[in-house]
């Protein structure tokens, strides 16, 4: 395989607060392959988001990146100056974020904001900015680009406002284009377009994807890697077909199997994940998730697990893996909901 | 038939309303705004002219008999020296509307950028701007004003000068403020993440968003600024005599309050005329450029 374009080692973001130390990110390392899309999984407070901001140093206050190394090709991104690494951001990294609605400056033409991203890293003139604005646009496949870069945000619609915001991300080109919750704050139908956009276009220039999400359905139709995150850390990891044949973390199994589905049996009930997030002032010891964890066995409560190859190319932190669970727990078999998979209805519950 | 035809025909041109069309539109409706604006453009049409005429030159004395009242050659009558009253107002609102509007640019040019990099760089930049903010808060103002004006003299700069002095703080609080909030906002976030600087973010982001209360507050700074000057030269200390400020009119006129009150009235009038113009044109572009109060 090519080497790496991204590759992060034992990063470490934490948030000291009047409370105490909160570990947002501990000791996180994946690797990220040119052209490849990548998911990352997992509930809110799991670290996903932070992580992605600590990759441009741009966590917020009072949050600080305490150790890691960050490689972006050949260059340390912990060590550039801040004028280096604001050059990294939106020329050869950029980033989406969550509400289109915000991201975009209510006050400012929409068309300006896309320039502006050429502009501040002077890699056009305002006319070849422009020029190029509208190219996106119409990549991104807003009708009427030409008349759309003269609207305030509040005159698009938010799918459109979203497009807008990916093009503005790609507005140079980037290698890497990291999409936090791009699709969260969309409805249905239109999240499933900017979906098959984002796939087209990481097809199309080769512009590797980091997408964040707590939506597993996201990640199977998008990406071909996924890593889970839980409280701050990275529990499994593989290609995207393994993970939901096999996931080999309970963590993993649960997501996947409290995904509701259009086709279930209308007694069942909606399944979730028993418990709350973790405190991350005061995470569980052993295994984070064995408080919530309906395979646990007495080394998860004392024992921390760490990232094992289970599976070829696939690996998981835990003292069990569902392969065992299966066999000797009777943990039900999941549901493919990876589109166009199966019937999606499960086995023992046909009558 | 015919009328749907015609609506049909019409061509649908999406409505290009920005933020200050709509504002726009909001503060033709406030009748009091628009009379104001109405005044306030006779008042600096009055201005421009008393640069080039006046009924009688505005120093020249003995033009009537000493404190006479309002006649048809000196509509406003003559004060203590026998000038005319008219001449001396219209130039008086030179003075108003120098100070008035000359206060509040320098306030901008000095409140805006020290508030918006005190919010938005928060720490020990902010701790700092903060402390001499209430520093300046701390000082009584006429006290500050009048020693600015002792040491640097009495000519319109430096009374100007003393005003900005005492009234930058609230416009730089209000932009902090407003950076303040503004700052947590996504597409400030966004804006880093595609690599903008500082300046551009701060200026080309952060500014034209706070842009309508900072508006606001500089109209409504224009008649604090103007009152202030009239009290200063009032107080002796403002503008020197023989140029006329409405406050040191005031003050001769008080002199001459039972015997020639005319003296005291026009100068009082034409003030709060025009502060109450500013103030109403001040809460008429807060009331449009409100975004909770759009319609």
């Amino acid at each position: 395989m090519a080497s790496p374009i991204l590759s992060v080692r034992n990063l470490r973001t934490q948030f000291k607060t009047d409370a105490g130390i909160v570990r947002a990110v501990d000791d996180v390392s994946f690797d990220l392959f040119p052209g490849e899309s990548l998911g990352i999984v997992g509930e809110s407070g799991s670290g996903k988001s932070i992580t992605a901001l600590s990759i441009l140093r741009l966590v917020p206050e009072p949050g600080k990146i305490v150790s890691g190394d960050i490689r972006f090709r050949n260059d340390d991104l912990m060590k550039m100056s801040d004028e280096e690494i604001r050059d990294v951001r939106g020329k050869d990294i950029a980033m989406i974020f969550q509400d289109p609605q915000s991201s975009l400056n209510p006050v400012i033409k929409t068309g300006y904001q896309i320039d502006e991203a050429m502009l501040a890293h002077k890699n056009a003139t305002p006319s070849q900015a422009r020029a190029r604005t509208i190219e996106l646009l119409k990549k991104v496949r807003i009708p009427a680009p030409e008349r759309r870069v003269k609207d305030f945000p509040h005159q698009l619609s938010g799918g459109m406002r979203q497009r807008a915001m990916i093009a503005m991300g790609l507005a140079n080109s980037p290698s890497i284009l990291i999409a936090d919750e791009p699709t969260t704050a969309l409805d249905v139908t239109v999240q499933a377009q900017i979906l098959e956009l984002l796939a087209d276009l990481n097809h199309e220039l080769g512009t590797a994807i980091i997408m964040i999400t707590h939506n597993m359905g996201v990640v199977a139709g998008l990406c071909t890697r996924v890593i889970v995150m839980y409280a701050g850390q990275i529990v499994e990891q593989g290609p995207v077909d393994q993970i939901f044949e096999q996931p080999q973390h309970p963590y993993t199994w649960s997501l996947l199997r409290s995904i509701p589905r259009v086709d279930a049996l209308r007694h069942e009930r909606l399944r979730s994940i028993e418990g709350i997030a973790p405190d991350l002032l005061r995470p569980p010891s052993g295994c984070r998730f064995h408080p919530r964890c309906p395979f646990r066995i007495e080394k998860c409560f004392t024992d921390e697990p760490h990232l094992e190859e289970v599976k070829p190319d696939q690996v998981a932190a835990c003292w069990v893996t569902m392969d065992r669970a299966r066999a000797e727990m009777g943990a039900d078999d999941l549901v493919d909901i990876r589109p166009g998979a199966g019937s999606g209805v499960h086995p023992g519950e046909m009558r | 038939m015919a009328t749907a035809a015609a609506v049909l025909a019409q061509p649908i041109e999406p409505e290009q309303a920005s933020l200050w069309s709509d504002a726009w539109r909001r503060l033709r409706r406030n009748r009091f705004a628009l009379i104001s604006s109405v005044y306030l453009a006779f008042l600096v049409g009055v201005a421009l002219l008393a640069l080039v005429w006046t009924p009688y030159r505005m120093s020249a004395i003995g033009l009537a008999q000493i404190y006479s009242g309002p006649s048809a050659a000196h509509l406003l009558g003559a004060d203590e020296l026998g000038r005319d009253i008219l001449s001396r107002l219209m130039v008086g609102a030179q003075v108003s509307l120098v100070v008035g509007v000359g206060t509040q640019l320098l306030v901008l040019a000095v409140g805006v950028p020290l508030g918006l990099i005190a919010g938005y760089y928060k720490g020990v930049v902010d701790t700092v701007l903060t402390f001499i903010i209430n520093v300046f808060y701390g000082i009584p103002d006429v006290l500050l004003a009048m020693i600015l004006v002792f040491i640097l003299g009495p000519s319109l700069t430096n009374i100007i000068i003393a005003i900005v002095a005492t009234r930058w703080m609230d416009m730089a609080r209000l932009a902090r403020g407003q950076a303040l909030t503004l700052r947590e906002r996504e597409f400030v976030e966004a804006g880093r993440a595609a690599g903008a600087r500082p300046g551009k973010m701060l200026f080309g982001h952060i500014l034209p968003n706070a842009l309508g209360p900072i508006i606001v507050q500089a109209t409504l700074g224009i008649p604090a600024a103007i009152l202030f000057e009239a009290f200063l030269s009032f107080l002796g200390v403002g503008v020197q005599p023989p140029t006329p400020s409405w406050g040191s009119m005031a003050n001769e006129g008080v002199q001459a309050i039972q015997y020639a009150p005319h003296m005291v009235i026009a100068p009082s009038i034409a003030l709060s005329v025009t502060l109450m113009a500013f103030n109403f044109l001040g809460d008429g572009l807060r009331d449009a450029l409100d975004p909770r109060s759009r319609r």
